[in-house]
């Protein structure tokens, strides 16, 4: 009898797993792509859900529609999408242009939470809404009013908003990129100003270092600080510049502010606008936005330094099926994160597979055989992520 | 640049305003299906050609917004004339802006610094003036001044009295409002006319006794800046993609004819076939850009890039031939907008075509013609440029530079400084690359420039040329690029004048920048 009934668990065990998979009805545990699906009217938007065959192929699983639209555009530095990569509460946060609103998604049941609004003037409407988090709060830059809006995690994936920071560039600029490290959030304006701010309060408060950015006030490239990143320890932000050509700045942050950045630039391709760190901090991945190919450059943690890496072949489809590469996501969390995951931009919108192969200090990226895969919900894919996420 | 970029932004800086209906007063544009005519032309007479344009504004029942350059013509409102001079002749023109003041559209420029020529004022886009396209005249108000000119509405006009080298390379150029930031529009409403300078069959004696046509080939979207679908005409007259009855071109069975076509788009890069029963016919080459070919060449395509002539002999074919005049697809990169292949005009045989004969040559010779020999003199000093795009998002903001090589990229200001500082008396090189993933089209004014080298390798014909394109880079290898000999010996050229990309989008947005010839 107590073997039957194990046996009978043990298959209706099997049995509900089975169903949530083909329901696709997730299970706490499950690594995940994510895209937002920022789809302008009148095609809903929200965010797919990926899983990551055997073979290393993206599986397309659902669309968790969010209820409202997006723009199907904007800031190419922009992320769209935060990940809560709580135990407690895993969530997919993901902005909604159009609507102006922010929505939760409850991983666990790919279902949605909550969602939220900022002020009666917060808006997006123009360029996107930008999201970063922490496990408390998330912020969202305003492209429309300029501002930061501040919303408390609620649980079950919920948000509660508590008020707006009006932020400008030196030069009237519009915000653009966020990142949050620890108490410091990090962001970047369209003028090419960046400026870094005190989260540990919950509101953002001025660090008082808004400064244009060394390529910005120097380069013979017209250039500016687009997205951003930050070490594990919090020594550096690397920003990742819109431009002419390939370029990504540095700055050390160890001091509480943002110094001078240095500037890395090279020829390979053209701009840098989105760029992302690998797990083990030794590659630093640039997406070559127009240049429509995705370079990896030697980063030293310790010292800052940036050195030439490899830069992939163009990537399939270019013109016809898209015509800007944006975000970026990595393969896998450890290591040198094997490659990365890319969205991109177009009218049929993708995500391209480049894996990583590093020896000697050489570097290649290369395509996948089965790359891209279409992103049939998202007519204007900007923005990438994972769960889980990144350690820091 | 692409279609979503290019629409927001005009929704985001523009709104609507466009599609607002104003006062009609432009002349009806030919119907679908029909003969195309040769423009109404008027010729100098004794040396002079005196004329008055008023320039109109209208939105027609399907939408477009036309700006048109109205002549009288006796109790006829004529469009855009051409204009029919000989080397050493004077055109005095006179421009009225007649645009109906319209509110809704609030964007203005910074007016330039320093004197002012015309009325003055901020720029808008019911502000003008001319450009005269290709012609080597002085950059000085009054002539082909197009940084100081400005003429608004209401206000009595401007007059033009432009002095024609006697030098003049005889050919085909074409005018055309230059007001920095809405150049596009007015172009984009049909506001440019063929100008030619006579004497084509004393270089050329080819043409000579041939009869003569001039075809303006237009571009018109619903919105500028909002690229989706586009109409091209010829002559005013639509030559639809599909479906729609096409323009027709008379012509006698085997008759050979002398074909003067200006590319008068915003944006398109024309590969030009005649085709016979689908076969790609031989194009007897004149003349590019208004100057004769050092000696004619045949060609089944002709690539004439947006500001671009060309100049040829068009065999009809014999009685029954079924023959299209087309424009072949052309790939401006990843960033740019396909243009893509379609019929311009129906070529249809009929005994009863009109003639218009060029003159018989009488004494045939190049020489005398401006810019004849200086290929042969030595560069003084040599330039490096380039081309190059920068977009931080899908809806902007975007920008668009050419740059001498080691200064900052910037884009074009009303009032800036000159970014090259020269002299009369030099002859210089310029190696104009294109680092963007988007065919540009360089053009300068006042002067042609010698093409030397393509891509670092010389060139079997050294053109004269004042717009040339240079294709996209396409990722990886070294850019394209083109080497083209300057010659500012010339004490007319002495001013500040403009170069810059004839993408008339990509000007406006400030691809452009001011040189500077010191007396």
């Amino acid at each position: 009898m107590k073997r039957l009934a194990t046996s009978w668990l043990l298959r209706s065990v099997a049995l509900l797993a089975g169903v949530l998979a083909v329901s696709g009805l997730a299970m706490a545990g499950t690594r995940y792509v994510v895209t937002s699906d920022d789809s302008a009217f009148p095609f809903p938007a929200g965010v797919s859900f990926y899983t990551v065959a055997t073979n290393g192929g993206l599986v397309f699983q659902q669309q968790v529609q969010t209820g409202g639209f997006g723009i199907g555009g904007g800031y190419f530095g922009m992320n769209r999408l935060a990940v809560l990569n709580r135990s407690d509460q895993p969530c997919v946060y993901s902005s909604e242009a159009a609507t102006g609103d922010i929505v939760g998604i409850a991983i666990n049941t790919l279902t949605v939470g909550g969602s939220a609004r900022g002020s009666d003037t917060d808006g997006g409407t123009s360029n996107g809404i930008g999201l970063a988090i922490n496990s408390n709060y998330l912020y969202a830059s305003f492209s429309d009013s300029n501002t930061i809006g501040t919303f408390q995690v609620q649980s079950g994936c919920g948000l509660a908003f508590l008020h707006d920071t009006p932020v400008v560039g030196l030069h009237r600029g519009v915000i653009n990129g966020m990142v949050i490290h620890g108490t410091m959030l990090i962001a970047s304006y369209t003028d090419g100003t960046i400026e870094s701010f005190d989260i540990s309060g919950g509101t953002p408060l001025s660090n008082g270092d808004k400064q244009g950015s060394t390529a910005t006030r120097t380069s013979q490239d017209a250039t500016y600080a687009n997205s951003i990143d930050i070490t594990r320890d919090g020594h550096y932000a690397i920003f990742g510049d819109t431009s002419t050509a390939l370029s990504v700045e540095v700055s050390d942050i160890s001091s509480g502010q943002l110094a001078k950045t240095k500037i890395y630039q090279s020829r390979a391709s053209i701009s840098s606008s989105n760029i992302l760190l690998s797990p083990d901090q030794t590659m630093l991945y640039v997406i070559n936005t127009q240049g429509a190919t995705v370079s990896a450059l030697f980063f030293n943690k310790s010292t800052g330094k940036l050195t030439a890496g490899c830069t992939s072949g163009a990537l399939r489809g270019q013109s016809v099926n898209y015509s800007y590469l944006a975000g970026a996501a990595l393969i896998n969390l450890t290591g040198n994160g094997g490659g990365v995951y890319v969205a991109e931009f177009g009218p049929a919108s993708g995500i391209a597979t480049l894996t990583l192969s590093v020896s000697d200090q050489k570097c290649s990226l290369k395509e996948t055989s089965g790359s891209p895969v279409f992103d049939s919900n998202s007519p204007g894919l900007l923005s990438i992520g994972t769960y889980p996420t990144r350690s820091f | 640049m692409r279609w979503l970029s290019k629409g927001w932004f005009a929704i985001v800086v523009c709104g609507f305003a466009f599609l607002k209906p104003v006062a009609q007063n432009c002349p009806a544009r030919p119907d679908s299906g029909t003969v195309v005519a040769d423009p109404f032309s008027i010729s100098s007479q004794n040396g002079v050609l005196s004329a008055k344009f008023s320039l109109g504004h209208s939105v027609d029942s399907a939408g477009y917004t036309h700006f048109c350059y109205n002549y009288q013509a006796g109790t006829e409102t004529v469009e855009a004339p051409t204009l029919r001079l000989n080397p050493g002749d004077t055109l005095n023109l006179a421009i009225v802006d007649r645009i109906k003041n319209n509110e809704s559209m609030k964007m203005n420029m910074e007016a330039p610094a320093g004197p002012t020529c015309g009325d003055g004022g901020a720029a808008t886009v019911n502000s003008t003036n001319v450009h005269f396209h290709g012609m080597n005249v002085p950059p000085v108000c009054h002539q082909d001044d197009v940084i100081n000119t400005l003429i608004q509405p209401g206000t009595p006009g401007f007059q033009y009295a432009v002095h024609i080298p006697a030098t003049q390379p005889p050919g085909l150029y074409w005018y055309h409002p230059h007001v920095h930031g809405f150049t596009e529009f007015q172009v984009n409403g049909g506001a440019a006319g063929a100008l030619i300078v006579e004497g084509m069959e004393k270089v050329r004696p080819e043409v000579a006794g041939l009869t003569e046509r001039v075809f303006v080939i237009r571009q018109q979207y619903l919105v500028p800046w909002i690229p989706g679908p586009y109409l091209l005409t010829v002559n005013y007259q639509i030559a639809p993609f599909l479906g729609a009855a096409r323009p027709i071109i008379n012509m006698k069975p085997g008759e050979r004819q002398f074909w003067r076509v200006a590319n008068a788009t915003l944006q398109d890069f024309l590969q030009l076939q005649v085709q016979v029963n689908g076969t790609l016919q031989p194009l007897e080459m004149i003349a590019l850009d208004g100057y004769p070919l050092a000696q004619t060449r045949n060609q089944t395509t002709i690539l004439v890039p947006p500001a671009g002539r060309a100049e040829f002999i068009v065999q009809a074919p014999a009685s029954g031939g079924s023959a299209v005049f087309f424009s072949n697809m052309y790939d401006t990169g990843p960033t740019g907008n396909l243009d893509l292949s379609q019929s311009l005009a129906t070529i249809q045989t009929t005994s009863n075509a009109a003639s218009s004969p060029m003159p018989t040559a009488t004494r045939p010779s190049a020489e005398g013609v401006k810019f004849f020999d200086f290929a042969q003199q030595p560069a003084t000093t040599e330039r490096q440029l380039y081309f190059s795009e920068e977009f931080g998002g899908t809806n902007g903001p975007i920008q668009f530079y050419i740059t001498v090589d080691g200064q900052k990229q910037k884009v074009f200001e009303p009032n800036e400084a000159p970014v090259i500082t020269t002299k009369v008396g030099a002859i210089e090189d310029w190696t104009i690359e294109n680092r963007a993933l988007e065919t540009h089209a360089f053009h300068i004014h006042q002067i042609h420039f010698r093409v030397l080298e393509v891509d670092g390798k010389p060139v079997p014909n050294h053109d004269l040329r004042d717009t040339i394109e240079i294709p996209y880079w396409g990722g990886s290898g070294p850019y394209h690029s083109v080497k083209v000999r300057m010659d500012f010996s010339d004490p007319t050229t002495a001013g500040t004048f403009l170069f810059h990309c004839h993408i008339l989008l990509h000007e406006d947005l400030g691809m452009m920048h001011k040189i500077q010839v010191m007396p």
